[in-house]
Order: structure tokens, then C-alpha cells, then sequence
């Protein structure tokens, strides 16, 4: 039984691991955080933020020293799972932890 | 006074959940029908509508013209029971001051809580925002007996500080920032004590707009007062008190089931703030939301330390204040928008922090701390409410302020200092299901409206050269931010003008995108002093900048000190003629953006919404320039490419993190951050490298 769980993620109860929910491609344990299960870049911020402004201090492109911006891919249909903007070396966020015992009594899975 | 010193009273703002029920308000429980207390509720968000229509109408603020008003009707206790507002986090934060004043006031002599009393309440410490926030209440008597408190909170724009326009970004203590009075008695015997009105008048720029406010509170709560005792006089006093006091019980009720129904787990969002006031720096604020059975716990830890002379802190509570614009405009949007909600929820703030200040900081921008934080509810909701109600999952609105902040002399020679309202004309958040919708209002404050631009001017000293959307002011996605309004303003009719602006986000995305969106792009504000724009303006065939992606095109003829500024900017006397130019921003985006449907990409170019560069770059979406005619197939085909590049970029998360864990942002702008990345971990020494660019 799959739930799903964000606009690109489910989580199959039984199996108890998430998906791809473009795909069905599994990313690894429904306890842990799926994002071990991605394919990870960091994308060049000017090719995401088209700066309006070259050579001064703002430009409407996030500033690498503050920010750099992660994206995590199905390694299987290459869908954009999320990503996420962090400053450099920063780890990246346990975003959803879910209770997988809960869930599964939730849904009569046992 | 009934404490015991005249320190802050540390035990009246922990208070935010209802009171517990009196003798009183359970004996009135009694003989209250389930028919009879649906109307009186709907009859009790009407009256309270009222009273919120009539400050409006009546005041002079900025904000309380256009629409950040809330107007409560309180218990005898001080539990907001009914809340006509579309600025929800004074629908818990409005009550603390009355809770002082029943707590403090109404049993002391020199004082007392009588019929035709009117108090008075700006101390951030009890408001929960910042000192710019005010409020007045008035006791509701039916005979001897308190039935209920009534009032209004609303944000007047100056409150005396060492800036105007209500918030401090040099503050380096709390006695920078202005007047900050704890609940004080301005109005007896039904009229307002002048020496008092004087006194708030002396300590204020603008004192015209500060005294009109105030009365505009008061005369809305007068207003009530009568539909109240109008009501008491229909029903008796015990079925309004037991009835106001039912209205919190099943709203606490209903928070729980609602609560309940949602998946168990944690959910995560760390927030950066890119700027400490008036210098760049980046912090931290940690949200983890623990949802378990019928409880969520807001846990705070792992955010930056407090900070000691600068005026980017909060108060706990302002922070559970936002989260219930999260809540009531979001996930509790079928419940009554009360402190009742809080039944549901509890938190932990560390001590130690920018979320809890403490002492004397300031806290004048903590509404920016606050805005942050809501914005990282809104993504631990969407995460957490997906599964569920998919249509309950939002990207955040725009998270950054940018707001215009200006003092001097206007046109007719009266003092002016407040904002202008383009903070309600910001994009929403892409939702599961649509874009955000354009220019849609503030996210705090959704019951609201920019005003014209005529209506600005009339007693502002500035003209508006220009405000519309913007394509650069929101994120991408499968469906995309709504978009903000870019703003051109020029000093006019007045030697000169001190103006500045509040906000963050010029080097950090203020507001991020959901499920694979894009953030808004950074916010800044562009200045051009001894600009050439009067002239231009007199050459009739000028093609001068019409918005604000002609400012940044090549076609801009302006000529004069171009300078580009944080959008966090102290105020600097700007001279007749002088130009700014800002983008008060859009919504974050939902989902990827390669999903977008390509007519939707076609429609938004056709009617200026985006740009030829997102089209192509962001959206990949084949298209014939001229006709805008759509080549499905190869919009296909490079969709797929595009998928297969990034499966060829993209790394196992090991492999990733052995390199990326390598990074640390450089030194200089960790000063205020704590410890790296952890900023409680600990402020041992620690080789910070210079950022390497990968
Ligand atoms: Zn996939």
C-alpha cells in the first residue's frame, strides 16, 4: 500500500520505503531520510537566479557566500524531488521524519 | 501596584493558552442552547468586523488605513474569544496585555478597571511584535458586573525611536526604540485624559497620525461596546459570558481532532537571515515540529544566540503569535481564529537565543525573526499536511518585507513618518493545485490592501514613477509565486525626505519554494541621488523606466549616484528629485518547474507575467518568438534531455556530502551566527576556510 506523503514522494507501508511517485523508483528506508536515496548538485545560482545587474553588490542571484542551492534528483526519471537553498558546508535538513509504526496502524498495515 | 516591583511581569506572558474556567463562566454554561450559541457567534464576528471596519475608516496609519487591524472582544479573564482580523498572530498575542491589566490594574486602588475606562499598551514585551504595534481596550460593564474586555491592534508607523518609521535597525538596547508602555489607564469616566494624549504626541514624529489612531481604537471599541450591551440586554450577561467563554472551549476542542487526523512524525525547517540590522551577517532560526496524538510542540533549539546590542531579537511569544498566521490562515482556517487554538500546541525555546530575547535587547526587528520563522511553519505544514489535504500545502508567501520607511515635513507642512503599503500587495505561495495569486496582500496581514497611489500622495511627499508587477519577484515552479509589485518613488514637492527600509533577504532568499520550487530572488533597493528624472519627466519624449525591469534594462536613461543598497537600510535624507527603487516581492514556487504546463509558461509570456529567459532557462518550453506557438514535441524531447542531465550531474548523497561538508561559509559573516554549522554546538575556535565555489 502506497501513501503519499509530498507532491513527489510515497512511501510504500509494507515495504516500508519511499518512492519516486512519478516512477515507483525506491530511495531506501521509510525510517531514514530519503534524500540518502537522491541524486544530489548544487546548481550554479545564475542559471536558476537571472541576475538583472552585473558588477555591484545585489543582482536578484542569491550570494554564494551566503547561499548555495542544492537540487535532488530520482536517480531513475531524473524528476526534481526538492531542493534546498543552504549556506555553503551546511548540512543538509532531516526534513520529514515520519513515525512509519503510527502509519501503519493508521492504515491498518501491519 | 499589586506586584511585587515595577520589572517586566515574566509570568503574564506565558499565558497564552485560555485561563482556566471561573465559577462564574461555568455556571453561565448552563442554559446556553447549541442553536443559540451559533448565532450569537456569528453575531459576535460581526459586531467584532465592525469594530475592525471602523478603525480602519476612522485611522490615520498606514496600516491601520489599509487594513492591519485586528479587533478582539476578550473574556473578563482576557482570553481573546472572537477576532476580526486578516492579522492573525494578535489573535493569541492581542490578550497578554489584557491579561495585565486584569491581573495588575483591576484590584489596584491608584488605578482600577471601571465603566468608561480606556488603556492604552505599545510595550513590545507584552504585545509580542515590536513597539511600532499598539493597542487600546476598554472594559465592557453591564450594571457592577465585567462582562468583557473590547479593543484594537493595530501597527501605527512611528513610535519615537532613534529612526523613525517604528523600527530601529541601529537599536542597540530596548531604549532606542521609542515609547514602550505597558498597559496604561489614558481614557476614565468616558473621555481620554489630554496630559496623557500630550505626552504620547511630545514623544512621537508624527503626532497627528499617533493621536488619530488612538482615538480611531477607541471609538471602534466604543462602538462594540454598545452592539455588546445591546446583546447582554436581549440575552442577560450570564449567556454572553458563558457563550464567550464556549467559543474558546470548542475551538481548543476541534484544534486537537483537527491535529490528531495528521501523519505523526518531525518535520524540519532551519531559516537564515542574512542581515543583524543595519550590517550584513547571517543566524539561524531551527524549527523542528514534533506532531504526536492531538499535540505539536514548536522546538526552537539550534537557533543563534541572542544578540546583545543589535536589534534583530524576538520575544517567545511573538514567535507562537506568527505561527498562527500559519495556522489560522492556513491549517486551522475552518476554526475560529482565537487563543483557544493553542490547546493544541506547546513549544520550547531555548534560552539562549535570538527567538527568546531577554533583559534589554532590542527587539525592533523582530518582526523579520518572526516573519522567517512563519515562514518555516509554513514549510513544515505543507510537509506535514500534504498527505492528508494536499490543497492545505502552500509555498510561503513573500517572507522578506521590503518595506519603505520615510520622515520629514509633507506637501502641507505637517510631520508624516510611517511605511507605504505595498507590504499588502505581495505574491502568495504556488499551491498544489495554482499559482500564487498576484499582488494578493501581506502574508500576516492576508485582509488587506496597498491603496491606491493617488491616495499615497495625497500627503506623502513623494510621487510613485511606477508600480506593478514584477517578473523578478517571485519563484518558478510547476506552479509558480505570485508575483510583487516593483515600486519607483521620487522625493517631490519638498526640499528633502529621510527615508530608508526594513526588510532581509538581499543576500539569502527571504522565501524559499516547496517541493523542488524555486525561491524569490533577493530583494535590494537601488538609490540614484541627484537623479536626472525631473528633467526627464519635462522632456516629453523621455523613455523613462515604466517598471522594474526597465530600471535594470538598457534603456534606462536615468543619470545621477546610482548606488545599490541592503534592503535592511537605515534611513539617509534623500532631496527633492532623488529616486528609489525596490521590489516588494512575490511567492515562493511549488514543485518542479519543468512540470509546468507550457501553455501556462505561453500565457503568463503573453501577458508579461515572465520573462523570454525563464521560459527557456527555467521552464524549457520550446516556443516561436513572434507567435508564442508552442513545438509540444520539442518541448518534450528537452524536458527529457534536461531530466537525463540532471541524472548525469547529480551525485550519490555520500559522495556529495564528502565534498560539500568540505564548505563553510567565510568567517566575517559568521559573527553572529554561534558556532558552525551547529550554533549551539559550542564557540570553540574552529578553521573556518574562505567559501570555495564548486
Ligand atoms: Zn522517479
Amino acid at each position: 500500500m502506497k501513501i503519499r506523503i509530498t507532491e513527489y514522494l510515497d512511501i510504500d507501508l509494507a515495504a516500508e520505503t519511499w518512492c519516486c511517485h512519478g516512477c515507483g523508483q525506491k530511495f531506501g528506508n521509510a525510517r531514514d531520510n530519503y534524500k540518502k536515496g537522491l541524486l544530489i548538485a548544487e546548481r550554479p545560482l545564475e542559471e536558476v537566479h537571472q541576475p538583472l545587474v552585473t558588477g555591484e553588490q545585489f543582482s536578484f542571484k542569491p550570494d554564494p557566500d551566503y547561499c548555495r542551492l542544492i537540487e535532488l534528483y530520482c536517480p531513475n526519471c531524473g524528476a526534481l524531488i526538492d531542493n534546498e537553498y543552504l549556506p555553503p558546508g551546511h548540512p543538509l535538513t532531516h526534513d520529514i521524519e515520519l513515525d512509519i509504526d503510527a502509519l501503519k496502524r493508521k492504515h491498518g498495515v501491519c | 501596584m499589586t506586584s511585587s516591583y515595577y520589572g517586566r511581569d515574566e509570568e503574564v506572558v506565558q499565558r497564552l493558552r485560555p485561563e482556566p474556567m471561573t465559577a462564574e463562566e461555568e455556571a453561565a454554561q448552563a442554559g446556553i442552547e447549541d442553536i443559540d450559541f451559533d448565532i450569537f457567534r456569528h453575531k459576535m464576528h460581526m459586531i467584532a468586523l465592525e469594530g475592525k471596519e471602523t478603525t480602519m475608516k476612522l485611522g490615520a496609519s498606514t496600516a491601520m488605513r489599509w487594513g492591519d487591524v485586528a479587533f478582539g472582544i476578550f473574556t473578563a479573564q482576557g482570553d481573546l474569544a472572537i477576532c476580526a482580523t486578516g492579522i492573525y498572530h494578535h489573535a493569541v498575542l492581542g490578550q497578554i496585555p489584557i491579561k495585565y491589566i486584569v491581573k495588575h490594574w483591576r484590584d489596584e486602588p491608584s488605578v482600577g478597571v471601571r465603566d468608561g475606562d480606556a488603556f492604552f499598551y505599545n510595550d513590545p514585551y507584552y504585545g509580542g511584535v515590536h513597539a511600532a504595534d499598539m493597542g487600546l481596550a476598554i472594559p465592557v460593564f453591564a450594571g457592577n458586573r465585567l462582562i468583557c474586555f473590547v479593543g484594537a491592534a493595530v501597527h501605527t508607523g512611528e513610535c519615537g525611536g532613534t529612526e523613525p518609521g517604528g523600527t530601529v535597525q541601529n537599536a542597540k538596547s530596548k531604549y532606542y526604540e521609542g515609547l514602550q508602555m505597558p498597559p496604561i489607564k489614558v481614557g476614565e469616566k468616558y473621555a481620554l485624559r489630554e496630559d496623557l494624549l500630550n505626552m504620547f504626541a511630545a514623544m512621537n514624529r508624527d503626532p497627528r497620525t499617533m493621536i488619530l489612531d488612538l482615538k480611531a481604537r477607541l471609538a471602534a471599541a466604543r462602538i462594540v461596546q454598545r452592539r455588546i450591551l445591546a446583546l447582554v440586554n436581549e440575552k442577560g450577561a450570564d449567556f454572553v459570558i458563558g457563550a464567550l467563554r464556549r467559543v474558546l472551549k470548542v475551538t481548543g476542542e476541534a484544534a486537537r481532532q483537527k491535529v490528531a487526523a495528521l501523519n505523526d512524525g518531525v518535520y524540519r525547517q532551519p531559516r537564515f537571515l542574512d542581515m543583524v540590522g543595519s550590517e550584513p551577517g547571517l543566524t539561524r532560526i531551527n524549527l523542528t515540529v514534533i506532531k504526536k496524538g492531538d499535540r505539536l510542540t514548536l522546538d526552537l533549539t539550534g537557533s543563534s544566540p541572542m544578540l546583545h546590542d543589535k536589534p534583530l531579537n524576538s520575544f517567545f511569544q511573538g514567535l507562537i503569535g506568527l505561527a498562527m498566521v500559519y495556522f489560522c490562515g492556513w491549517f486551522f482556517h475552518d476554526l475560529p481564529a482565537n487563543n483557544g487554538l493553542l490547546e493544541a500546541v506547546d513549544w520550547k525555546f531555548p534560552d539562549d537565543s535570538l527567538v527568546n530575547a531577554k533583559g534589554e535587547v532590542s527587539t525592533s526587528l523582530a518582526p523579520v525573526v518572526q516573519s522567517y520563522f512563519a515562514h518555516a511553519m509554513f514549510l513544515c505544514g505543507a510537509r506535514m499536511v500534504y498527505s492528508n489535504d494536499p490543497k492545505r500545502a502552500v509555498a510561503a508567501w513573500f517572507s522578506g518585507f521590503a518595506i519603505p520607511i520615510y520622515a520629514g515635513i509633507n506637501q502641507a507642512g505637517e510631520p508624516v513618518a510611517d511605511i507605504t503599503p505595498e507590504i499588502n500587495a505581495t505574491g502568495a505561495g504556488g499551491r498544489s493545485d495554482m499559482d500564487g495569486v498576484d499582488g494578493a496582500g501581506a502574508f500576516f496581514a492576508t485582509v488587506s490592501d496597498c491603496s491606491d497611489v493617488e491616495a499615497t500622495e495625497a500627503d506623502r511627499p513623494v510621487v510613485y514613477l511606477f508600480r506593478n508587477f514584477f517578473n523578478g519577484s517571485y519563484g518558478h515552479g510547476k506552479y509558480r509565486g505570485g508575483a510583487g509589485a516593483g515600486v519607483g518613488l521620487m522625493v517631490h514637492h519638498v526640499p528633502w525626505l529621510a527615508m530608508g527600509s526594513m526588510g532581509a533577504g538581499a543576500h539569502f532568499p527571504s522565501t524559499l519554494g516547496l517541493f523542488g520550487g524555486n525561491a524569490v530572488p533577493p530583494t535590494f533597493v537601488q538609490t540614484v541621488d541627484g537623479s536626472n528624472m525631473k528633467a526627464l519627466m519635462r522632456a516629453n519624449d523621455s523613455p523613462i523606466a515604466r517598471s522594474l525591469a526597465e530600471v535594470y534594462s538598457a534603456m534606462n536613461p536615468e543619470q545621477g549616484d546610482r548606488k545599490f543598497n541592503d534592503i535592511d537600510m537605515v534611513v539617509r535624507p534623500r532631496l527633492n528629485g532623488d529616486t528609489s527603487y525596490i521590489s516588494v516581492s512575490g511567492g515562493g514556487g511549488y514543485g518542479d518547474p519543468l512540470e509546468r504546463e507550457p501553455a501556462a509558461v505561453l500565457r503568463d509570456l503573453k501577458f508579461g507575467r515572465t520573462t523570454a529567459w525563464a521560459a527557456q532557462n527555467i521552464y524549457h518550453v520550446v516556443y516561436d518568438p513572434d507567435s508564442l506557438r508552442l513545438d509540444e514535441a520539442a518541448t518534450i524531447a528537452r524536458r527529457q534531455d534536461v531530466r537525463q542531465r540532471r541524472i548525469a550531474r547529480g551525485r550519490p548523497y555520500e559522495e556529495f556530502m564528502a565534498d560539500w561538508r568540505k564548505l563553510t561559509p567565510p568567517k566575517d559573516i559568521l559573527k553572529y551566527y554561534g558556532s558552525y554549522p551547529d550554533p549551539e554546538a559550542g564557540f570553540a575556535p574552529q578553521a573556518l576556510p574562505k567559501a570555495v565555489n564548486m
